[in-house]
């Protein structure tokens, strides 16, 4: 982002912006950021709250009235936080079905039976979606990660289809976990994601494989983060 | 959040990791029209696109065009990093692209026009420099829309 503004502005247009982590943009002294505490992924602080993000946006606009720079400035709000107890239960139950539990394959297809109701639900209350990067329905997507654990190797990797299927499966499943109307913790829905679900435990599969091939190492960051590796 | 002092060790020390030498001596650009005879773009990281656009890959310096009468709701997120979170974004696009909040101080003449066609870049994996060729062509085109501010969202 820093870099961004630096060669904008270079090029004679004036920048302004926010900045989520304030010592990297302090080191690279773009012209002018509005630092913000609010969490990664969330740089207009709140979703549905409009007054909230009109006020960030204000205060970021204001920066471009300063007569030298550069600057960084800090925004004196955080965003609003949810009491655990306010947000809404998960209504997923992960109870095993009798089907075929074999196989990552199979135990994959069986939660995705179980997630849709709560993905169409999340879909009809949100009036969009955002799964679709891999431009393939979803039940052809846990394929491509059930084949690499399932076989226990990496052998015939296909990366780039791996990466999109994995954010479609991760974008459909948190949807699905999120479908009720409500405010999330989203610490609480990555856990559930992570310690509850097949997907979860799939990708942690995955995950291991990639750790054990020094290759790999920096591809591990389309998989898990580093809160869910706790690393 | 994002107070270095409330994070887990090991994400302190990541995000620090990514502090970088400054690439030059900042540039200073100074505008003495009001933010109501403006032409504003947006600018995100965030790694946006149209569903029938190419995704990003895991390293990439391309950006992705954002017409300016886009749905909100049509875009997808292709991002290489996992550490973030999405869940904002699931809910309202404007938590990470704040087109409608732009729309609606163009409205209200605050702002004196909005782009005609806005961009997403997806910002994981690269050194800064990396970006330099991108963004000056993409410079060139902001300039031939007639924007001179450009509103800066990393996600």
């Amino acid at each position: 982002m820093s870099a961004i503004a630096y060669f904008l502005e270079s090029e004679g247009l004036q920048t302004t912006g926010i900045s989520l982590v304030r010592e990297n943009t302090e080191a690279l002294r773009p012209p002018r950021f509005l630092w913000t505490t609010f969490p990664l992924g969330r740089p207009m602080g709140t979703p549905g709250d409009a007054p909230f993000q009109r006020r960030v946006i204000l205060a970021a606009l204001d920066l471009l009235n300063r007569k030298s720079g550069p600057v960084l400035e800090d925004y004196p709000e955080d965003a609003p936080t949810v009491e655990i107890e306010d947000y809404p239960a998960c209504p997923v139950s992960f109870a095993r079905p009798s089907a075929d539990v074999s196989t990552w394959d199979a135990r994959l297809r069986n939660e995705l039976l179980q997630m849709k109701p709560w993905y169409d639900l999340s879909r009809h209350r949100r009036g969009r979606t955002t799964v679709g990067v891999a431009k393939a329905p979803i039940d052809e997507l846990a394929p491509r990660l059930a084949k690499l654990v399932d076989q226990g190797s990496l052998e015939g990797l296909d990366f780039k289809p791996l990466k999109y299927a994995l954010e479609d499966l991760k974008a459909y499943y948190r949807e699905a976990l999120t479908a009720q109307p409500g405010t999330y913790d989203f610490a609480e829905i990555e856990r559930t994601l992570w310690d509850e679900t097949e997907l979860g435990r799939a990708m942690r599969a995955l995950d291991d494989l990639f750790a054990a091939d020094p290759r790999l190492a920096q591809a591990r960051r389309i998989i898990a983060s580093r809160a869910a590796r706790n690393d | 959040m994002v107070r270095l002092v409330d994070l887990p060790e090991y994400e302190r020390e990541h995000l620090l990791s990514k502090n970088m030498e400054p690439l030059g001596p900042t540039p200073w650009v100074d505008l003495d029209r009001p933010l109501s005879e403006r032409k504003v773009a947006l600018i995100t990281t965030a790694g946006l696109h149209f569903r029938d656009d190419e995704g990003f890959e895991f390293a990439d310096a391309s950006y992705r065009v954002i017409p300016g009468d886009l749905e909100g709701d049509e875009l997808v997120m292709s991002h290489s990093s996992v550490n973030f979170d999405r869940t904002g974004f699931q809910d309202d696009i404007n938590v990470v692209f704040p087109i409608d909040r732009f729309r609606e101080l163009a409205a209200e003449g605050l702002v004196g026009s909005l782009a005609t066609q806005h961009f997403s870049f997806m910002g994981a994996g690269l050194q800064p420099a990396m970006y330099e060729a991108s963004v000056r062509k993409l410079a060139g085109l902001l300039i031939k829309d007639a924007v001179d501010t450009v509103f800066l969202t990393p996600v």
